[in-house]
């Protein structure tokens, strides 16, 4: 067969050698014709028709980053020749993974899979490696926990690293989900209680990863194990120690809506249910013992202890699965809707604490209160339990979100939670009146639209159009925007505003892909191996993804992921075999496998 | 009533310089930010929404561009960089192209070449044609009084010929813009009276570009610079057009400083020259606001015109006063080359807006007057009572 190779580029493959590849895919057997055609080229299926049949050729192949692109011109072109119009294949480097420099030995073998019409997926299938039984799970958030009680359950060794105090991540903060409205916390504590029980799960809490070193299925990982200077075996969690403890800092599981103290446990349903020191805080440890130890000599258990040193700990594991989860973006950052500077604007994860039964207002929507400041004499706003509720809620929608300066995709959850917001906040506060200004409502769940229909009935006034600005008039906010449906400028006076905040890639994040080698997306968020049929492995093997640090997701598929995930670590583990390196293949291996795969 | 639509339209409005159009979602930060819009004239969002669906008689009767002075506050928030401003700046072009009867705007706006060569062969055209006069019927060396090279006279009657040209052209397309805002739109009925009851915004918005003004002040800092040195521009604009118009003999009469004509033409010198400076050293600073980030190929013609115009005019007049007559009359036959094609271009260029903004002013409040008469909007939405 006389093959023609037309590499179109698109200007994303700079880093790769075209014309090496080009000399190279000229040598291959059955090329007669190769042509590198620049950037974006302009083709004419008359022309292109005429250079096909000059030299005879009967099988094209696009190389490039953006091949499909030009595939209807090069059909028409086969089709005017008279050639089989179906023998137009595709050499795409960027989906096969050559984007790099180093990457010039894949990009031909791309083409030398397209040569022989073999689908390059097919022949760079890695060699198998075998399995170590354990598995690691970075993050003990829901997906992490979900992930470990499946592979625990069926009989394997699980380590869960997790960075803070206590396993939960940001579902043991909500209090509601949605669309049905049930209990986050029924759902969850029963879920970390057995994971704190298990014998197949090593919980590693206040740990991070060091280091990792070896090869798919056999992964030396080294993990730091903070030290919690309270000995969570012995400690009972009676509570003195807190009562106690004279330093305040901002609780990082109230979203910094109430304080903690350093010594502390993240919640009351915590696991491990232990008390834990945040040493950068803790005026004992900060002065090497030189003033404080109060908790210390209260202690009736005598668990606390100073002398703790951070343990480095070496685990051998054949599968790893990365669950690290998400944080909020910064809402400071978008300063036109005032947040920090208006006491009553609240981030959705702000305000998720405060209608949260166990929240600092015990789950009464309240307005701030200027209170005067007994040390430092001044005055501040403070969220009390018998604060003054609002008469009027404004929920934002898309804050930092599908916009081009901060996040230019839709974080998926917050037009329902926003609209379980409006559930709540009518709910809790009698005659209120809520807003929700939404661009696009994007109900794309089981029984989401079903709910956003319910939430509109109830009486939210549902406004087509985001606001602009939060600004005060008089000392009363007023938010201003455009509804869009009855085609008015729109200026409401409201008492508190409700941000729907953008999610960013956990911190974090970054070195971690480092320390793997994997590649993430131009958003920040880790990149699977392929969108559609394989959306839990990674580029790497032995390496999966799991929740949110994969991209926004909500719940429910969160935990089907996590499972999903699961699924394939058990897979891996029982046949023995992993799947190693994509990138380890040698081109002539794939050169030889694509042979045989043609020849059959 | 069929609504037709033109799909090209987005394409056209390319060429104008709106290129961003299709990323806009409809949000509203941008009409919700805008000083000027109200409940009648909701831009610029949907101008845009307009622009994307290609309702091109909808955009041509809208008077929404006229009411925009391009703070930049639209675009510089804007969630997904549709630059919704630029999109009001190009409705505005393409709106002086569509009010002009002849073509020839819509042909400077969409081609570069076509009108600096149009600017090229008048220019030319009013050199060879003043040249020849010259040199049949004058002296170079006499610059004014009998035998002049070129004789206050006869530049009076070329002046009043181009004026007359000119205001021919701007009465017809005032016309246009007027039957295509007003008279065409039948769902509106405009009482005759009302055309009378606010008569006083052309003067009003003529003078003061309050508008302008207003744009700036919702800022956190107002930069109120650009609006004054606007004014001053147009003010001496309008001043020197004023004289060469009706005392085009007293202004070039003999070597002696004649104050009472001279002082006015000093003064809009210092404006035009102030003007110049600022928008030449804005467009290359390009300013880090949002107006001066794009400039069209016309906006550069119109500065390079200006600064040519300014500097040979001022020069001639230092020339003719310190006895030197052949270099006035030749500095003098440039600054004609200059000042004719820049006279010419006027109905087709941004110096249009002269007389379309406040056009636009007035309308646009006889309208606005007109619609509340006829119905009492009720909003469906209504502010909590507290």
């Amino acid at each position: 067969m006389r093959i023609g190779i037309f590499f179109c580029l698109a200007g994303t493959d700079k880093n790769l050698n075209i014309d090496a590849v080009a000399k190279y895919s000229a040598n291959l057997p059955g090329v007669e014709l190769v042509k590198v055609l620049g950037i974006r080229p302009r083709l004419n299926s008359m022309e292109l028709c005429k250079e096909l049949k000059d030299n005879h050729i009967q099988r094209v192949i696009i190389a490039g980053d953006m091949p499909g692109y030009f595939k209807p011109v090069f059909t028409k072109a086969m089709a005017l020749a008279g050639y089989n119009p179906h023998e137009v294949r595709l050499a795409s480097f960027r989906e096969h993974g050559a984007t790099d420099q180093d990457s010039n030995d894949r990009a031909k073998a791309i083409v030398a899979c397209a040569t022989r019409a073999v689908p390059f997926s097919l022949a760079a299938i890695p060699k198998e490696t075998p399995v170590h039984p354990a598995t690691l799970i970075i993050g003990g958030g829901v997906a992490g926990i979900q992930a470990a009680l499946e592979i625990a359950d069926a009989g394997k060794q699980v380590y869960l690293v997790e960075r803070t105090g206590t396993i939960g991540g940001h579902m043991a903060m909500f209090d509601k989900t949605f669309p049905t409205l049930d209990c986050a916390a029924c759902i969850l504590t029963p879920k970390m209680v057995s994971v704190g029980q298990h014998d197949m799960i090593r919980m590693m809490i206040c740990s991070e990863l060091e280091s990792i070193s070896g090869a798919p299925g056999a992964y030396h990982v080294r993990i730091r194990q903070h030290a919690r200077y309270v000995d969570s075996d012995a400690c009972v969690a009676c509570g003195i120690c807190t009562e106690v403890c004279p330093v305040k800092v901002p609780s990082e599981f109230d979203a910094g809506l109430s304080d903690r103290k350093a010594i502390y446990i993240p919640f009351p349903q915590a696991v491990p249910n232990s008390y834990l020191i945040d040493g950068e805080n803790c005026t004992y440890i900060q002065t090497n013992g030189q003033k404080c130890g109060v908790c210390l000599k209260k202690c009736p258990k005598e668990c606390i202890d100073f002398n703790q040193k951070d343990v480095v700990e070496e685990v051998e594991v054949g599968n790893i699965i990365l669950a690290t989860g998400y944080d909020v973006l910064e809402a400071g950052k978008l300063d036109q809707y005032g947040y920090g500077v208006y006491p009553n604007v609240f981030t959705a994860l702000e305000f998720e604490r405060m209608t949260n039964a166990s929240g600092t207002t015990g789950g009464k929507i309240v307005m701030k209160t200027l209170r005067q400041n007994k040390r430092t004499k001044e005055d501040e706003w403070v969220l009390l339990p018998d604060g003054d509720a609002p008469k009027s809620v404004a929920i934002i929608h898309c804050v930092g979100s599908r916009n081009k300066k901060y996040n230019s995709y839709c974080s998926r959850v917050c037009c329902m939670y926003s609209l379980k917001f409006a559930h709540l906040v009518r709910e809790k506060i009698p005659n209120v009146t809520c807003y929700e200004f939404y661009i696009d409502m994007r109900a794309f769940g089981k029984g989401y639209e079903e709910f956003a229909e319910r939430i509109k009935s109830e009486g939210t006034f549902v406004v087509r159009g985001r606001t602009a600005t939060v600004g005060m008039e008089n000392g009363k906010m007023i938010v201003n925007g455009e509804d869009i449906v009855n085609d008015t400028p729109v200026k409401f006076p409201v008492d508190m505003v409700v941000l729907a905040i953008g999610l960013v890639p956990a911190r974090g994040t970054e070195v971690i892909t480092k320390m793997l080698g994997l590649t993430r997306d131009s958003d920040g968020w880790f990149s699977e191996l392929d969108y559609n049929g394989n959306p839990t492995d990674t580029e790497k093997g032995g390496i999966y993804v799991a929740g949110m640090c994969q991209g926004p997701k909500d719940i429910p598929d969160t935990v089907a992921q996590a499972s999903a995930v699961a699924a394939g670590v058990l897979r891996s583990i029982t046949s023995g075999k992993g799947i190693g390196h994509r990138s380890s293949l040698s081109l002539s291996e794939i050169e030889t496998r694509s042979q045989l795969i043609h020849t059959e | 009533m069929p609504i037709r639509v033109n799909p090209k339209l987005i394409e056209e409005l390319d060429f104008y310089g709106a290129e961003d159009v299709q990323f806009c979602y409809h949000c509203g930060d941008c009409s919700a930010n805008c000083t000027h819009t109200d409940e009648i004239y909701r831009f610029p969002r949907k101008s845009m929404r307009s622009l994307q669906m290609g309702l091109e008689r909808k955009l041509e009767t809208a008077l929404e561009p006229w009411l925009c002075y391009y703070c930049g506050q639209c675009s510089s928030q804007c969630p997904r960089e549709a630059d919704p401003g630029e999109t009001m700046m190009a409705l505005r072009r393409w709106l002086i192209g569509r009010y002009d009867f002849t073509g020839i705007a819509r042909r400077f706006y969409i081609s570069r070449a076509s009108e600096v060569l149009a600017i090229v062969i008048t220019g030319l055209l009013t050199g060879i044609g003043f040249v020849l006069y010259g040199y049949f019927l004058g002296n170079l060396r006499i610059y004014d009084g009998e035998g002049a090279f070129l004789p206050s006279s006869l530049i009076h009657t070329f002046d009043l010929t181009l004026g007359s040209l000119i205001g021919v052209i701007l009465l017809i397309n005032a016309f246009r813009m007027w039957r295509l805002t007003l008279y065409n739109e039948r769902s509106v009925h405009i009482p005759w009276w009302l055309y009378l009851k606010w008569i006083w915004l052309l003067p009003f918005h003529f003078f003061t570009q309050k508008r302008y003004a207003e744009c700036e002040s919702q800022r956190a800092t107002p930069v109120f610079m650009p609006w004054i040195i606007h004014l001053f521009l147009m003010l001496g604009y309008v001043i020197m057009l004023v004289l060469v118009m009706a005392f085009i003999e007293q202004l070039q009469a003999g070597p002696a400083i004649n104050w009472k004509v001279h002082i006015f033409g000093y003064a809009s010198a210092v404006g035009l020259t102030i003007g110049t400076i600022y928008f030449i050293g804005s467009r290359l600073r390009k300013r880090s606001e949002i107006q001066y980030k794009k400039s069209h190929s016309t906006d550069w013609v119109f500065v390079i015109l200006l600064t040519i115009i300014v500097i040979t005019g001022i020069v001639q007049h230092i020339f003719h006063r310190t006895g030197m007559p052949v270099a006035a009359n030749i500095t003098y036959i440039l600054h004609l080359m200059a000042v004719v094609p820049w006279l010419l271009r006027m109905p087709f260029s941004k110096w249009a807006h002269l007389v379309y903004r406040p056009l636009g002013m007035y309308f646009a409040g006889i309208r606005k007057d007109a619609i509340l008469r006829q119905e009492k909007k009720e909003g469906i939405l209504v502010p909590n009572p507290v």
